[in-house]
């Protein structure tokens, strides 16, 4: 029985098929590998139109970073990347701390999507495959503190960071968000279709506590939903301002507060170098995206045991 | 037992990035400076503080694009260092600064308040965190301008904002366009054309349609010339008692009627001021207006915004009325760790000396009488402006002088906005009645300020 | 299944421990946090509600009771950004979740530049909101955007996108409906990776199409995914605020001059931000709450039903 849930480890989650093990298993491969048609031009014209609306406003972006203020408001707007990148990044970095701002967004956005990923798949799998005294009461309860509306929760919320000594310190935009109802419930739903209930019979039946199941029963059939779920609340977490922004100051910000330091001009606000930090603030993002992206290629488990 | 050797590392791994994590937490708040906000050493004298400073937009005083005042404030006080916490949008860094006062914390030293929110700031709330500036040594309310401090006083007497610039009102106009439509082009000449009535200002404008290049409008937008004729009144939106007055409010019904009026001979270009969609300051570029009612800090703005092609064909006549738009007051949290010097600092920024320093680095006029008078302010041209300069420092500095004050009240702000932007906005771009916008009007000011 | 005794002795106990609390402590950290930083907030939110209070005022207001509720009901402008919500976030949610479904299949197949692709999808996420406002700006801009002029050689001429309601709901829930598809199709993609290879081998021999296996096989697969999208853009699309505000720049808050595109979120913002009544703006927030959690038992009550009748 071991050999059983040794079969289903994560290093299977590379080598795209994994030999059967015992004659109770099927044939174990790459999730889509067995439909994945490939794709064909109109399914290709498609992707390389969303590709180009969907990038037009950040390839914009980069042509207004690059120009003056007066170019950019003025009709016609340019189209093509201008010469005035390199002033404009250093007017950035004159009015606002902008490396301790991208140190510090990469501390707290790090923390909460590993610590949201962590307990979102933790609490999912609970909500998905064990029994517990409660369970729809207490699933119900997370879908619904989704529901209240954040613009109004920064009051009482700013009266507990005061009265905790964390104004102005990166843990009062952190300890808020180390967990998120959001990735509880997606999760959830994940696992609830995506994890067979006789791989952890299985595992249970072997012996196996729990936390074991997780490790390798559970996070190798989530990582695909994992890295989704990580990159969300990676961008979510970095993008954040409206809550951080009360919280901090210029003197310890995230890459949004610091956002809302810089542009002041002669009594009018400069659009070119706005959308110059912006940019700084968004090319982050995209790399992190390179790296996650690359995780959702997978479910080794899809379907490992007959029913 | 392999299932319980790998638990074990399975739950060294766990507690390994939970102690991540939690290093992380601490790592950060060790590393944050803000334990040094406004502590970062003893008060006793000798020793080494930081002031901070918390503003909106551009005070002029930083070391890099400003009058260097943080520079030379620290080579006059060497155990004083400076660190200014600005934002560039008013709105967010009032709304942020209200809930910080409530709970005091997150506070700066000094924090700018605008002219918009002072009203709001001497409610007996938010008043009773500042320093009071009438019991502090030095300060002398007969010092600014007769309207300056007298926003800046609460109903009991004390004064909790030493004032900074203000915003004396006059007219820029296009001389090529004004010349087109058989109009005047000496400042003079103009100003004389609407002299003490702002309905000759619209009679004007009417003037200038009949023979106006095509696409160009008489003014902007129907939300600066409210403004432009408002702050020329000496009964706004309140009552002394601050008590909110718009509806029955002689002002208010002057310029609304006027602005409702220039909308309807279509003598306004229908554009929002300060839009974020730019419309308004590429409007300048392509001349869609021939006049903007000009606040001094305004004139950088056309300059930047018309950009040096139309250099040369602004220029600046007297207001029909004197009117004052803009300003910022300093004010001192009593919560802070060094309100002394914080005070003395203050004090020091908005003395005349350096009121003109920053009016010479930055344009914004003093509040400081004594500023206001130097031959420093009185001689200042621009450039940008007229044939040979205009004498910007004589036309803003009259009209700061001629400026009757009014009574201010907490909702005025609201009210304004509710005016500008849904009631003469809305006349612009939707085509709505006058009657109906202001029924429209008084139907929202009732909603948010419950009167 | 059971092929082997249980365990006997202290592991037994262990393990009888470990089914019963574990999933406690697996849940138990969302719940902790919370009570921490969720629940106090929302209670407090709750008793301004019933009292009349302003920002920046300490201590605890005046107790006007139910007044706050009760003066909503005839609030034209509660009613209209009722309203307002309710026809931005259908046209702003349906479109976009059915483009994220077509997306995530696209995203699916064996593609050349598969990482480009999806990195793309989710750029519109990550760009600055105050960037791609600048830009949907532009595009929709009344006299010289690219859309008016586009529509100008067919013949529609003059469209205020700015100002007249249903051009600005539209071009509004254009910029929610740019910003968002490429999230849900990723959260679609994911789940679409975990079905069953054998499913679609089956759905191929029995000889459906490509399309028919997309409804047959990977719609029913990804039913709780979708079901989890529809309530996230549900309470999204009630509390939508970012994208009508910046569009609306300096009358956002108001959601235009005339209210025509003010969400309940921004009526809440208005209220208790920039005039500071928080008393009110509880009220409108616990309102909001009270709409959601009736829109949620009813999603949840025709899935159900739904699963029912499917047999599922």
């Amino acid at each position: 029985m071991a050999q059983l849930t040794e079969s289903v480890k994560p290093a299977d989650a590379r080598g795209r098929t994994a030999p059967p093990r015992t004659a109770r298993r099927r044939k174990v491969r790459a999730g889509g590998a067995g439909k994945q048609h490939n794709g064909g031009p109109i399914a290709y014209a498609f992707l390389i139109l969303a590709a180009l609306v969907s990038l037009f406003p950040l390839y914009w972006t980069v042509v207004a970073a690059s120009h003056t203020d007066t170019d950019i408001v003025t009709p016609p707007t340019p189209l093509l990347p201008g010469s005035h990148l390199i002033d404009n990044l250093k007017i950035v970095w004159d009015q606002v701390d902008m490396t301790k701002a991208l140190v510090n967004s990469t501390i707290v956005a790090g923390t909460v999507a590993i610590s949201t990923v962590l307990f979102a798949t933790l609490a999912g799998f609970a909500f998905a495959k064990l029994e517990f005294r409660g369970r729809n009461a207490l699933l119900t309860i997370v879908v619904a503190t989704m529901t209240v509306p954040p613009q109004l929760t920064v009051i009482p919320l700013y009266q507990i960071i005061t009265d905790a000594g964390w104004v102005g310190h990166l843990q009062s935009v952190i300890l808020p968000s180390l967990v998120a109802a959001f990735g509880v419930f997606f999760m959830r739903q994940f696992l609830s279709e995506a994890l067979p209930i006789e791989l952890v019979e299985a595992a249970r039946v072997d012996g196996a506590h729990s936390l074991r199941i997780i490790w390798h029963v559970v996070f190798p059939i989530a990582r695909p939903a994992m890295a989704v779920l990580g990159m969300l609340v990676f961008v979510q977490s970095w993008n954040d301002f409206f809550w951080p922004f009360i919280a901090l100051s210029q003197q310890n910000p995230t890459v949004q507060v610091a956002l809302a330091g810089v542009g002041s001009g002669n009594h009018q606000i400069d659009h070119a170098v706005v959308v110059c930090a912006a940019l700084v603030a968004t090319l982050p993002l995209l790399l992190v995206f390179a790296v996650l992206g690359k995780q959702i290629v997978s479910g080794i488990t899809a379907g490992a045991v007959k029913s | 037992m392999r299932t319980s050797g790998r638990t074990r590392r399975t739950a060294v791994i766990a507690v390994a990035g939970l102690a991540t994590c939690a290093t992380l937490i601490t790592g950060c708040s060790s590393d944050s400076k803000d334990d040094a906000k406004g502590d970062s050493g003893k008060s006793s004298s000798g020793e080494q503080i930081t002031l901070h400073i918390g503003d909106f937009g551009s005070f002029g005083y930083d070391d890099k694009t400003g009058a260097k005042l943080f520079s030379e404030y620290e080579r006059l006080h060497p155990n004083i260092k400076i660190v200014e916490d600005n934002v560039s949008d008013g709105q967010q860094y009032w709304d942020s600064l209200k809930l910080h006062l409530q709970q005091n914390s997150g506070l700066d030293d000094i924090q700018a308040i605008e002219i918009g929110y002072i009203a709001e700031a001497i409610q007996p709330n938010l008043a009773s965190k500042f320093v009071d500036f009438k019991t502090v040594k030095g300060f002398n309310v007969d010092d600014w301008v007769s309207y300056k401090e007298k926003e800046a006083t609460t109903s009991d007497g004390k004064v909790i904002g030493v004032g900074t610039d203000i915003g004396p009102t006059a007219i820029c106009y296009r001389t090529d366009f004004f010349k087109q439509a058989g109009l005047p082009t000496d400042p003079a000449q103009v100003a004389a054309l609407w002299n003490g009535d702002w309905s000759k200002f619209v009679s004007v404008g009417e003037q200038f349609k009949a023979k106006a290049p095509s696409g160009v409008a008489f003014t902007d937008s129907a939300g600066g010339l409210f403004n432009a004729v408002l702050s020329s009144q000496s009964a706004q939106y309140s009552d002394e008692s601050g008590k909110l007055v718009y509806d029955s409010s002689p002002g208010v019904q002057t310029a609304w009627n006027l602005s409702a009026k220039a909308i309807k001979e279509g003598l306004t270009a229908k554009l929002q001021q300060f839009d974020s969609n730019n419309t308004w300051s590429a409007a300048f570029k392509t001349g869609k207006f021939a006049t903007v009612a000009c606040p001094s800090w305004m004139i950088g703005q056309v300059a930047a915004n018309s950009g040096p092609a139309n250099k040369g064909k602004w220029d600046i006549a007297q207001p029909p009325q004197a009117g004052n738009w803009g300003g910022s007051f300093l004010a001192v949290p009593k919560s802070g760790k060094h309100v002394a010097e914080a005070t003395a600092f203050a004090q020091w920024l908005t003395a005349a000396a350096q009121e003109v320093k920053v009016f010479q680095k930055f344009g914004n006029i003093p509040s400081n009488k004594a500023g206001l008078a130097d031959p420093a302010v009185q001689n200042a041209t621009n450039d940008y402006f007229g044939t040979a300069g205009a004498p910007i420092g004589k036309i803003f500095s009259t009209t700061a002088n001629a400026i009757q004050p009014a009574p201010i009240g907490p909702k005025d702000g609201t009210v304004k906005d509710i005016i500008t932007k849904n009631g003469l906005l809305d006349m612009e771009q939707r085509g709505t009645s006058a009657d109906k916008a202001w029924s429209n009007v008084k139907a929202q000011v009732k909603d948010k300020v419950g009167e | 299944m059971a092929t082997s005794a249980p365990p006997a002795g202290w592991r037994s106990r262990l393990y009888r421990l470990d089914t019963k609390a574990s999933p406690y402590a697996y849940i138990a950290p969302f719940f902790l946090v919370f009570a921490a930083f969720g629940l106090f907030p929302l209670i407090y939110t709750g008793w301004l509600s019933l009292h009349h209070v302003e920002l920046g005022q300490s201590g605890s207001g005046t107790w006007v009771g139910f007044d706050n509720y009760t003066s909503l009901w005839d609030n034209q402008f509660f009613w209209k950004a009722l309203r307002n919500t309710f026809t931005l976030g259908v046209i702003s949610t349906v479109p976009q979740l059915l483009m994220a479904l077509g997306l995530a299949h696209l995203l699916n197949y064996k593609l050349r530049a598969r990482g480009f692709f999806r990195v793309a999808v989710l750029a519109p996420y990550a760009t600055s909101i105050a960037a791609a406002a600048l830009v949907f700006v532009q595009l929709f801009n009344p006299d010289y955007g690219m859309i008016n002029q586009f529509l100008g050689h067919v013949g529609v001429h003059d469209i205020r996108w700015d100002s007249s309601k249903w051009p600005a709901q539209i071009a509004i829930s254009a910029i929610v409906t740019w910003r968002w598809t490429g999230y849900n199709a990723l959260i679609y993609l994911a789940a679409m990776q975990a079905v069953p290879a054998d499913l679609y081998e089956a759905a191929a021999l029995d000889g459906a199409s490509r399309w028919r296996q997309f409804l047959s096989v990977t719609i029913p697969s990804i039913r709780p995914t979708i079901f989890f999208t529809i309530i996230v853009s549900t309470i999204g699309a009630t509390q939508l605020f970012g994208e009508p505000l910046i569009y609306g720049g300096g009358v956002g808050p108001t959601g235009g001059t005339d209210h025509q595109y003010q969400t309940l979120s921004l009526y809440m913002y208005d209220k208790g931000w920039q005039v500071g009544q928080l008393g009110q703006a509880s009220a409108v927030a616990w309102v909001m709450l009270l709409i959601l959690l009736l829109i949620g038992a009813a999603q949840l009550l025709v899935m159900r039903a739904n699963r029912r009748k499917l047999g599922g």
